[in-house]
Parts: structure tokens; sequence; C-alpha cells
């Protein structure tokens, strides 16, 4: 703990950084679903129909026409340069077309590199035009005698019942900013213990002084990461305080394993950190390390792109970054308030490799700090051998 | 002549320096090697296949078992489980062994044959967005063209003509043509933008590693340092951005010229910033720090995964301030959509104040009496 407080940007970088890191990153997704996103209409027809269409499309929540374009390559460069999303485009002789049943043909092109705008924007498009078409249908039905409810139920005849578990609105704030809070906080909780731990392994007589005071390995892993601990819990906490409190996230779960899962957590995180700092050569090198490890892992605990469509390969190395089973368990206990018995093999899972992280550590911590006669003269020299 | 080898001899003094650098080599050469392997692993199936989902067919008749096979062929989803009741088939979905549960219900056939809607239902997990519109657009297209298909046979047996039936069920057609990306992969949309982001890491991580709480270089070593960063990550540029999609199979459009107008000046931003930092915090352990720890947030912020007119403005304009923000898209629009230099001049044009602000930054801060020791 002192160190902590002798050292006013590390301190920095421990609490309040995270916490600033969170708010921007609540901010960012505080509107929870993306609305009146720009999209593009390439009107061809200009016609009352057509206009109906563009009306209909603009008065949806997700979209906003804000552009009337003349020509298809108008069109086109504004989706590359990011003017808009989508593009609409009406075909001329939409209205005749319909009056004689020719069934014209709407183009609905929607930039896919932007997945999830373009995704959002394609879809609000089409349905639009999808409605537009059934209203038609529903006066032609009705102006062949077949009366209005019966219209109804002729142009729906299966249809399908949608329901969104756990997360109706589909909103990110569930989806993504839940998952994204902790993936940060893992980085600072791994971060924290590289330099926590290469502090004294990387200084020429750290170990020693570290085995004069603490005498045995378990007491030298508890002293170093337990002040670290009782920190990444505590701004773990603040963060979650932030989403059930402020951004209503949904929370079905128990909340004694919530707490526990969190506490393993970053336990898991800080043994993962600590060891990669007693493998790597120097501070730098370690924090460039668990870098090279930590950050991908959002990736690959498969919140984004799910895990079962990965390569066996990419299944694996999810399995060993404590952020997978965190975020399912999590998942489990907030979202989906899934009975307790079914997230026991996760819990399992996470403990396992709290038990072998520890243990590595443990083994690694006895070997450093027996070796000490040897690395002293080692990391002397080194120190010599440098300018 | 001899003042440009002279300067040559210096770059490639800069450079050896690096590789002496145990931390620095790490940064800026072995990890975006690593990276390069790592990062696109879980995204190398580019689509979501075959999500696994339970069936509950209280109606077992042709018409639902018709229904469910159709839903099976899809490439969407897999049917790879029926269950009796709602119990089981909830039980398998909080094991995850299901991601999608579909429901027929009893007197779905009776209801076509008697003309009544026959309503069906699915139910997906709303938390995984990407499992979610796979499962729905699976069962939305299956009970659409079985729909249309039912609805036409009515018709007709109405003794209305063939092609009115036609027209009157769907007198509009609408087609989506995704662009740029035509499959929706998630490799093409996630890899070519997650790169800039790693290039400008590394990068600002590796000036900090060799400068920070060191003495500035000056004059002409310190243009040979810059020309050494520059030349070095020019390469990497082109081993992102051409080598890696090329390896990953994903489509890039881009032209060269463009891909150099836009890479040029954000390199330089990058390392004008690089300087900056490394001149405010002396304290390579903190650089390195910060950096990894904002890497994510500062994704998020570029506009590729969440729509950059959803940020409020002032966090916006605040993020401006970090080349990654306005180059991640303009990368994208060059490569993957073809765009021109007018296209992206606003972001070229952001890189230029960046380079002239960051520099002006490090100079300023290079004076400060704890940098001229």
């Amino acid at each position: 703990m002192r160190q902590i407080a002798a050292r006013p940007s590390l301190a920095f970088m421990l609490v309040p950084l995270p916490l600033i890191l969170f708010l921007m990153l609540a901010v960012i997704f505080a509107p929870g679903l993306p609305r009146d996103l720009p999209v593009a209409v390439v009107d061809l027809d200009g016609s009352t129909v057509s206009r109906q269409i563009v009306r209909m499309a603009d008065a949806a929540a997700d979209v906003e026409v804000v552009e009337q374009l003349a020509s298809l390559s108008e069109a086109r460069q504004a989706l590359v340069a990011q003017r808009a999303y989508a593009v609409l485009l009406i075909p001329a002789g939409l209205e005749h077309d319909i009056l004689l049943g020719q069934g014209p043909e709407v183009v609905v092109f929607s930039n896919s590199q932007f997945l999830t705008a373009g995704g959002i924007v394609g879809r609000s498009l089409s349905a639009t035009v999808s409605t537009f078409s059934a209203g038609v249908s529903l006066r032609l039905l009705e102006a062949q005698g077949v009366d209005s409810d019966r219209a109804m139920d002729l142009i729906t005849p299966i249809p399908v019942q949608q329901s969104p578990l756990f997360n109706p609105s589909l909103d990110y704030i569930q989806f993504l900013l839940t998952a994204i809070m902790p993936t940060v906080l893992q980085i600072f909780i791994c971060a924290t213990a590289v330099l926590s731990f290469s502090r004294d392994h990387h200084s020429p007589n750290g170990m020693p002084r570290l085995q004069r005071i603490a005498l045995s390995p378990t007491r030298a892993i508890l002293g170093k990461l337990l002040p670290y601990t009782f920190v990444g819990t505590f701004v773990l906490l603040l963060g979650d305080v932030l989403l059930f409190n402020v951004f209503d996230a949904s929370f079905r779960g128990n909340v004694f394993v919530f707490f526990l899962n969190g506490f393993m957590f970053v336990l898991t995180c800080q043994a993962m950190g600590a060891l990669i700092a007693l493998i790597a050569k120097d501070t730098t090198g370690a924090l460039g390390m668990m870098g090279l490890i930590v950050a991908p892992s959002f990736g690959f605990a498969g919140v984004s792109f799910p895990r079962f469509g990965m390569t066996l390969f990419s299944q694996i190395w999810g399995a060993i970054i404590p952020l997978t089973p965190y975020l399912q368990l999590r998942t489990d206990q907030t979202l989906r308030g899934a009975p307790l018995e079914y997230s026991l093999p996760t819990m399992g899972w996470l403990f396992a490799q709290l038990l072998v992280f520890s243990a590595l550590l443990w083994v690694m911590t006895r070997k450093t700090m027996a070796q000490i006669p040897v690395s002293e003269n080692a990391t002397v020299k080194t120190q010599e051998s440098k300018p | 002549m001899r003042k440009l080898r002279h300067f040559l001899v210096e770059v490639f003094g800069v450079i050896g320096t690096l590789f002496a650098d145990d931390s620095a080599k790490s940064t800026m050469i072995v990890g975006i090697l690593i990276y390069s392997v790592l990062y696109p692993q879980p995204y190398v199936g580019e689509v979501l296949r075959d999500v696994p989902v339970v069936v509950i067919d209280q109606d077992n008749s042709t018409a639902s078992r018709t229904l469910v096979r159709e839903i099976d062929v899809t490439d969407l989803v897999d049917v790879t489980m029926s269950a009796p009741d709602m119990e089981t088939a909830r039980n398998a979905f909080f094991r995850r062994d299901v991601y999608g549960i579909f429901v027929i219900p009893a007197g779905f056939e009776a209801d076509i044959l008697a003309s009544r809607p026959a309503p069906v239902a699915a139910y997906s997990d709303g938390s995984y967005l990407l499992i979610y519109s796979n499962v729905m657009r699976a069962v939305a297209t299956v009970a659409g063209t079985m729909g249309a298909q039912v609805n036409y046979a009515r018709l007709t047996a109405l003794g209305v003509d063939d092609g009115v039936a036609r027209t009157m069920l769907s007198p509009v057609a609408v087609t989506n043509v995704a662009v740029f990306n035509p499959q929706g992969g998630y490799a093409s949309y996630v890899i070519p933008a997650a790169f800039v982001l790693i290039l400008q890491q590394t990068l600002l991580m590796g000036i900090g590693l060799l400068h920070a709480g060191r003495r500035p270089p000056t004059g002409e070593r310190l243009w040979a340092t810059i020309t050494a960063y520059f030349a070095l990550y020019m390469v990497w540029v082109a081993f992102t951005q051409i080598l890696i999609p090329y390896l990953y199979s994903i489509p890039r459009t881009g032209d060269l010229a463009t891909l150099l107008l836009i890479s040029v000046p954000f390199i330089c931003a990058c390392i004008a910033m690089g300087f900056a930092i490394a001149m405010a915090i002396p304290w390579r352990e903190g650089v390195v720090f910060l950096l990894v720890v904002i890497g994510m947030p500062l994704f998020f912020l570029s506009g590729i995964s969440w729509p950059v007119e959803m940020i409020p403005d002032h966090l916006r304009t605040l993020s401006l301030l970090v080349p990654s923000s306005t180059a991640i898209s303009a990368f994208v629009a060059v490569d993957q959509m073809g765009a021109s230099a007018r296209d992206v001049a606003g972001a070229i044009q952001t890189q230029i104040v960046l380079v002239v602000v960051y520099s002006t930054l490090a100079v300023a801060l290079s004076r400060l009496p704890r940098n001229r020791r």
C-alpha cells in the first residue's frame, strides 16, 4: 500500500483512470440503440407513391433521410464518404408499375463494411418497403371484394412471433457495454499485478528483500497482491453500480454468486499477471507480453462473434483467459437469471483457472526466491554492462 | 551526397538501437507479427453458420415437419434437437447446448388448411446479437416463403388469375444489397480496422519505451530517428493493409496512391504524438500501461463498431486528438470501399493538424528542465 501512495501517477492509474474509461464507454453507449442513422435516397420516380415511401422510411426511429440524390453514382459517393450508411433506390415508373401490377423492385444498398450501422439501416429500410407493399396488397385484396380482416390474415399466413429473451429491446448497453467494462478492467488488473511483481523481481535486490520480509512464497504473493485485489474488486463494483443503477441493466441472478464470480475473476487475473511478470525478462517486457495475451481477449471471449463459430485454436485460447468464463457466468447471473445449477460448470472452470495460475505462480515465486544468489549476481552484472 | 550517406548511417543506427532494446523490439516488431497471427483467429470463420437450435413441434404434422426441415437446411441455423416441452428446451438453452427455441403450436396444419393465420414462435438470446439475428432471419425467411406458397394456393383456388395473385401478394419487391462486404463477413469488418489501431498503439508504445525519461535526440539524430520510425511503419502499413487482408482472404479494393495519402500523415501524427507522450510521461512503464489500457476504448471511438453519429459531440471532438479516431474509418474507406482522396480529405486534414499540434507540444515539453538533463 505504501508503494501505491508513494507514486501518485500509479495511484492515478489504479482508480481514477479505469473509472474515467468506464465513464467514457458509458457515454459512448448511453443511447443504447442507434437512432436516426443517416441514409440517402435516389428517387427516380418522383411520384406521390415514391414520396410516401421516403416519408415512411424517414419516420422510422433508426433511420433519417439526410440526402436526396439524382443518380446512383452520387449515392455511391455518399456511401464511400460515410455521409450515409445506406441508399434507398426507387426505380423510375414505380407508381405506374404498381398500378399495372408489374411488380416493380425497390433496392436497398447498405454498407456492410460498417456491420452494425449498415445492418440496422438496411433492415429498417427493407422493413419499410415491405410494410408499404403489404399496404398496397391489402387495398388490392379489398378491391377484389375480400373484407379487410380476412385480407390481413391472407397477407401473413404464418406470422412469426419473434421474442428476444433477456434483452427485449436488443440494447447495446446489455450486449456490449456490460462485456467491455470487465474486459478493460481485466487489462488493468493484470497490468497492476505485473507492475507490483516486476518491481521486485527485476530490481537488483528486490527478491532478497521480499524473502526477508515475507519469509515464504505464499506470504510474499499474498502481501504483494492483496492490496490490488481490494482496489480491483472495488473498481469492478463501482463499474457495476454504474451499469445496474444508472443504466438499469437487468439483474436477475444471485447476488452472492455474482460477487464471488467478480472476486475470483480479479484473483485469477492477478495470478496470471504476476506469473507473466516472473516469466518475462523485465518490467516493460512483462507489460508488453501481458498486452499481447490480454488485449485481444474480447474477441476470444465470444461476445461479438460466438465461440461455437470459432476454430478449435480460438476456442482453446479463449478457454484459458479468465475473461471468458467470467463473462459467461456474468451473463448467466445477470441477464439470463439462470438457475444456479447451470452456472456451476462455469464457476468450476474459472476456479480451475485460478488454481492453475496460482499454482504456477507459487512454483515460480519459490524458484526465483530460491535462486537469489545467482540472479542477484546476474542482475548486477547486467546493470554494470549497461552504459 | 556524403551528407545523405551520413544521414542514412544515422537512420540505420537508430534502427540498430531499436533492435538492441528488447522491449522496443518486442513491441514494434515481434508484437505486430504475433498480433497478425493471433488477433484474427476468432474471426477467421467470417460468417456465423449453423447456430444450434431446439424445436418444439407440438403439431407433428406434414406441414410442421416441412417447416422444421426447411429451417434446418438454411445455413443460418442447425436444428440439433427436438424437445417435447418448454421445460426441456429451457434446460438445453441454459446449458448453452442450443441458442434458439422454435415453437410450432398444435393446430398449425389445421389452421393453414382452414385459411386461418397459423402463428409460430421463435425465441433467442437478445444479449448475443449475432446469434439472435441468425435465428430470427432463418425463421422469418422460411415462414415467409412457406406463407407465400400457402397464399398463392389459396388465391388461385379462389379463382384469381395466376399473375394477378402474384402481384396481389407482393406488389412491390424489395432487394437488400450489401455493398463493400457482400457476405457480411466479421473478419472483413473488424480486421482492417483493428490493425490501424494496433499500428498506432505499438508505435506510440515503442517511442515511449525508447525515449520516455531520456534525453530527447537533437539535430540530425532527431531527423534520423523520425525517418527510421517512419520507414519502419510504412513497411508495417503495407504489411497490415495489403498482406494481411490477402492472407486472410479479405477483399480489398483501394488503390495504393490513396493509401499512401492517408498513411503518411497518419504515421507522422502518431510519431509526433509518441514523442509528446514520451516527453510528458517520463516513466516508461507508465507509458506502456496507459497505452495498453486505452486501446480498446479507442476502438469504440472510431465509428467502426458503433456509429460516430451516436457519440456525443463533445466526446467526438475530444477524440479527434487521437489519430486513430479519424484514421481508422479513413483507412477502411480507402482499402475496403475504394474511396478517393477527396472522400477522406477531412481525415487527412485532421492528421496534418495533429502532426503540427503534437510536434509543437513535443518541442515545448522537451524544453522543460526535466527533459533537458
